[in-house]
């Protein structure tokens, strides 16, 4: 039994699923992250561990305990379950000092005047905002209210501090320096975190686990790595990073590697290539071909020899600093391609493509 | 940064020539600027004036002097409408915050039944005429002719007045019941913007439903609270219908009455009314200065532009109490007085008691069918002037309001302060008091007793009602709207008409409609500027209840109502619901 257990949650508002059976364990100690793209249903997983929201079905049981249980007619209230959470939009309480917000959760759980202080003091301090204790809250920054929040979130030591896009208000410049700084807070602390956003740099950043959702269903749940490099379907490779996905059909198995071949149309031959992935799918399946911009070779010559080797035509290229953006087009599909060498390129110019096989992931819808 | 470069040359143009300074936009500005300025001072400096001027004995001649202020502060009978004022104010205040507060709580955060059924109904009162509510109630609850108390006799036997509105208490539970709405509307939009998440937090934190409420909600809302209660002192303040109908025939004057006393009739002191209308002002204004400096800024910002779902709270058994008090509410403030003076105008002589074989509508004949040589004039009269004013004042005060909306967001300065600062000074003097300044300014002029004085009363008074609608919209559209027009190549009028006007259609019409709803039913202005064939409306309804009798009253009052009543619906057709919320 995990110390977050969430099994077979749905949760509707009137004709709309938000959540369609999500099942979810999550480990003491653990910072694991909810991502997807708006309307995915993982603000209403969030708010229903909260519980803000009554589920239609499924249940919610911590440190082995039910908060919800809808088949046990089990519900406990929000402020039954000792936890903390962080709101979207601070949610710092414009009518109290810095102080007085820190120090709420505590003057309700009674604890003595001195404990209070000294709690609350240390609390501040984590977050570095000991010198604006007796600050009211509308005289802060949005940086600050979301230090402001956190104290108020942690300072009573929950079971689990729930997130819902703490940072997505903030400027970029901003949200990457909390970012960092959350991450080592939650090192520090080693608290249980449940961490919801939109945006993949944050989850692959700051998680243990990353926790994929769409529709309101959970897509791919694992470690940042692996869902990065082996993401398991079209949504979530495309969703993390970028990728070329072109459709194709599967033609066999090859020891570790899987044989495909992607149509070009108009009478063209299709090109054959080799790739990872699709280990179980049969024999002439429809397959997604996944492969990253980084990951693909370009060549102005034609090379002597090269796996998975395809030509096309440069339609466009973007100049980013650091590496050139180019398109590239291969019969009806339009392939970016990352290039950090610097080469003379021409819109129409022909070129050759290549990747190796373990950087091309076959994914079945 | 360290440079060794000077700073490069910068040419200083000559100063523009005043030829330069003639634009449309600062053309027009100025003017109607300046007309404004004129039409909000001028009175009130005339009030100060001739509040220390004093009438010698037999008289004709005036001089300086304090004695006005003496009579106000020692003469015994105004001293004590003084007093009453103060009790009715205050007391007003108390009930309608109460009823205001727990009628918004009630619709905005809990599931009490057909709350949004309600809801219409607890605005209704906000629209319509606190003197025809008087009206209605003193044909309720008086104790001679009120339909509760007779029907108590005849019910159950009952020999004393069961009620009795004809004293301090009737005035205060009127004033109440119809000033609710303004409390209302405050905090109503108070608690349906604030983000829910502020509450959400308290409780992961760990605060229970009641703690959360006491702690988070009520706190946030405390500005809002102080502000509607504030505006309802002041409007009670400066209320004249109501003490006029119910206390004011038994005993009970009001500073208003007072005024009303001495403005016309037999014993007529204009400075005497001017001096109490002084006494009346600064109290008011500085109310209205306290809540403008002091508690709207303290508002809190609990909006981050999202659209929430208030979080609704579970009354379970409960929900059908509050849902009784919302309907035992919309009861006394709506039906009970519409239903009561529908059946009052439908008699020839009123005695308390409903005669079913003696109904008729010869009443709604003697006050509406102005071509008939029988009709009562006064009420005739009052129903094309009270059209004619409300038609023109509303279309001349949301042109005002536009422009000056205009100045006080798109331009800078001191004409942009300036406005600002004027727009908000009539809504700090009671109506009773500007048509005393109104009154005194033009009384020498050929505009007194004609239509003219009503329409430029109204429009000082009310125009920035209209102005606060078309400034909310204009600081949410953004300038640079305005700015892309004048940059494609169109002048500054013209971007007035093509642009800036179209989108401000909405505000601009949901003001005109509540002007109109205003000036429909305006009297205590009206009651101050009027003379003979410049009745309006409610100074028919004044004059027959003066002079005729009850189910006459009844019948214009009914008129008045329905009137008011197609309004709402437009109203609310045009504006949707949330339009009036602070």
């Amino acid at each position: 039994m995990s110390f977050v257990e969430i099994s077979k949650l749905v949760k509707s508002f009137g004709p709309e699923v938000a959540v369609a059976g999500v099942d979810l364990s999550v480990e003491q100690g653990e910072f694991v992250t909810l991502l997807g793209p708006s309307g995915c249903g993982k603000t209403t997983t969030l708010r229903c561990i909260a519980g803000l929201e009554h589920p239609d079905s499924g249940d919610i049981q911590i440190e082995g305990d039910y908060v919800t249980s809808v088949t046990n007619e089990i519900f406990l209230t929000p402020e039954e379950r000792n936890l903390g959470m962080v709101f979207q939009s601070y949610a710092v309480w414009p009518h109290m000092t810095v102080f007085d917000n820190v120090a709420y959760g505590l003057r309700i759980r009674r604890e003595t005047r001195a404990a209070i202080k000294e709690k609350t003091t240390k609390a501040l301090d984590l977050v570095g905002l000991g010198h604006l204790a007796e600050r009211y809250a509308t005289k802060l920054s949005g940086g600050q209210r979301q230090r402001v929040a956190l104290a108020r979130a942690i300072v009573y030591n929950p079971k689990v501090v729930l997130f819902d896009e703490p940072l997505s208000n903030l400027d970029a410049k901003l949200r990457e320096h909390m970012r960092i700084e959350l991450t080592r807070l939650q090192h520090d602390v080693g608290i249980t975190s449940i961490y919801v956003t939109h945006d993949q740099t944050e989850a692959l950043v700051m998680s243990d686990r990353v926790v994929v959702m769409d529709k309101g269903v959970i897509q791919q749940i694992g470690d940042p790595e692996s869902i990065y490099a082996e993401p398991t379907n079209a949504f979530v490779a495309n969703f993390i990073g970028v990728a070329n996905l072109m459709e194709g059909k599967l033609l066999g198995h090859d020891g570790e590697l899987t044989d495909l071949e992607i149509p070009l149309g108009d009478g063209s031959a299709p090109i054959r290539l080799k790739a990872t992935g699709a280990e179980g799918a049969p024999v002439g399946a429809k397959i997604i071909l996944s492969i990253r911009p980084e990951d693909i070779l370009l060549h102005l010559e034609k090379p002597a020899e090269a796996m998975n080797l395809f030509e096309g035509e440069v339609i466009d290229t973007v100049y980013l600093g650091n590496f050139l953006d180019c398109q590239v087009r291969v019969g009806p599909h339009e392939v970016g391609v990352q290039i950090d060498h610097f080469e003379e390129l021409d819109t129409g110019q022909k070129v050759y493509l290549s990747f190796t096989p373990d950087h091309g992931l076959c994914l079945t819808e | 940064m360290a440079t060794d470069t000077a700073a490069p040359q910068i040419d200083v143009a000559p100063p523009r020539g005043w030829r330069t300074w003639f634009t449309q936009e600062n053309i027009i500005t100025t003017i109607v600027g300046l007309i404004v300025a004129v039409a909000v001072i001028v009175p009130l400096v005339a009030l100060v004036i001739n509040s220390f001027l004093v009438l010698d004995d037999l008289g004709f001649d005036t001089e300086w002097g304090l004695q006005n202020y003496r009579d106000i502060f020692h003469g015994h009978v105004i001293r004590k409408a003084l007093v009453n004022t103060a009790i009715i104010s205050t007391g007003c205040t108390i009930l309608a915050t109460l009823l205001g507060v727990s009628l918004a709580w009630i619709n905005a955060r809990t599931n009490c039944p057909f709350r949004e059924q309600l809801e219409p109904f607890n605005l209704i009162p906000f629209f319509l005429s606190p003197f025809v509510g008087a009206i209605a109630w003193h044909n309720l609850a008086s104790p001679k002719v009120g339909l509760i108390n007779n029907m108590a006799k005849t019910a159950f036997g009952i020999d004393f007045p069961l009620f009795n509105v004809n004293n301090l208490w009737g005035v205060i539970w009127v004033t109440g019941i119809f000033f609710a709405p303004l409390v209302y509307l405050f905090v109503v939009g108070s608690l349906r913007r604030m983000d829910p998440s502020l509450e959400d937090s308290a409780r992961t934190t760990g605060a229970g439903l009641f703690r959360t409420t006491m702690t988070i909600t009520l706190p946030l809302v405390t500005p809002a609270i102080l502000s509607g209660a504030i505006i309802v002192f002041v409007t009670t303040a400066g209320e004249f219908g109501v003490p006029f109908k119910l206390s004011a025939p038994f005993g009970w004057e009001t500073l208003t009455t007072q005024i009303f006393t001495k403005a016309v009739g037999d014993d007529a002191n204009h400075y005497l009314g001017a001096a109490m209308s002084m006494v009346v002002g600064v109290v008011t204004a500085f109310f209205i200065w306290i809540q403008h400096r002091i508690i709207a800024p303290r508002s809190y910002t609990t909006v981050t532009g999202k659209g929430f779902r208030p979080n609704l709270i579970d009354l379970g058994r409960w929900r059908w109490l509050a849902f009784a008090y919302n309907l035992s509410y919309v009861c006394v403030a709506v039906f009970l007085p519409i239903i009561c003076l529908f059946f009052v105008s439908l008699h020839k002589i009123w005695s308390g008691r409903i005669i079913w074989s003696e109904l008729t509508f010869w009443n709604y004949q003697k006050v509406l069918f102005f071509w008939w040589p029988e009709s009562i004039q006064a009420a005739t009269n009052g129903i094309i002037n009270s059209f004619i004013l409300a038609f023109g004042g509303a279309s001349i005060a949301m042109v005002v309001a536009i422009i000056v909306s205009y100045m006080i967001h798109r331009t800078k300065g001191f004409g942009a302060r300036l406005l600002d600062f004027l727009s908000v000074i009539p809504i700090g003097f009671p109506g009773i008091v500007l048509a005393m300044g109104v009154l005194v300014t033009y009384i020498r002029t050929p505009i007194y007793a004609t239509l003219w004085i009503l329409l430029l009363g109204y429009i000082t008074r009310f125009f920035p009602y209209g102005q606060r609608n078309i400034s909310s919209i204009m600081m949410a559209v953004s300038e640079e709207l305005d700015q892309s027009s004048r940059m494609a190549g169109a002048s500054w009028l013209t971007t007035l008409r093509r642009i800036t006007i179209p989108l401000l259609k909405p505000g601009i019409f949901a003001g005109w409609i509540l002007l109109f709803v205003i000036f429909l039913r305006e009297l205590s202005i009206s009651i101050i500027l009027y003379s003979a064939g410049t009745e309006t409306l409610s100074v028919g309804v004044y004059y027959l209840s003066n002079f005729e009798n009850e189910p006459m009253t009844s019948a214009l009052s009914i008129a008045q109502t329905v009137a008011l009543l197609i309004c709402i619906v437009i109203f609310r057709k045009v504006a949707g619901k949330e339009a009036l919320t602070a």
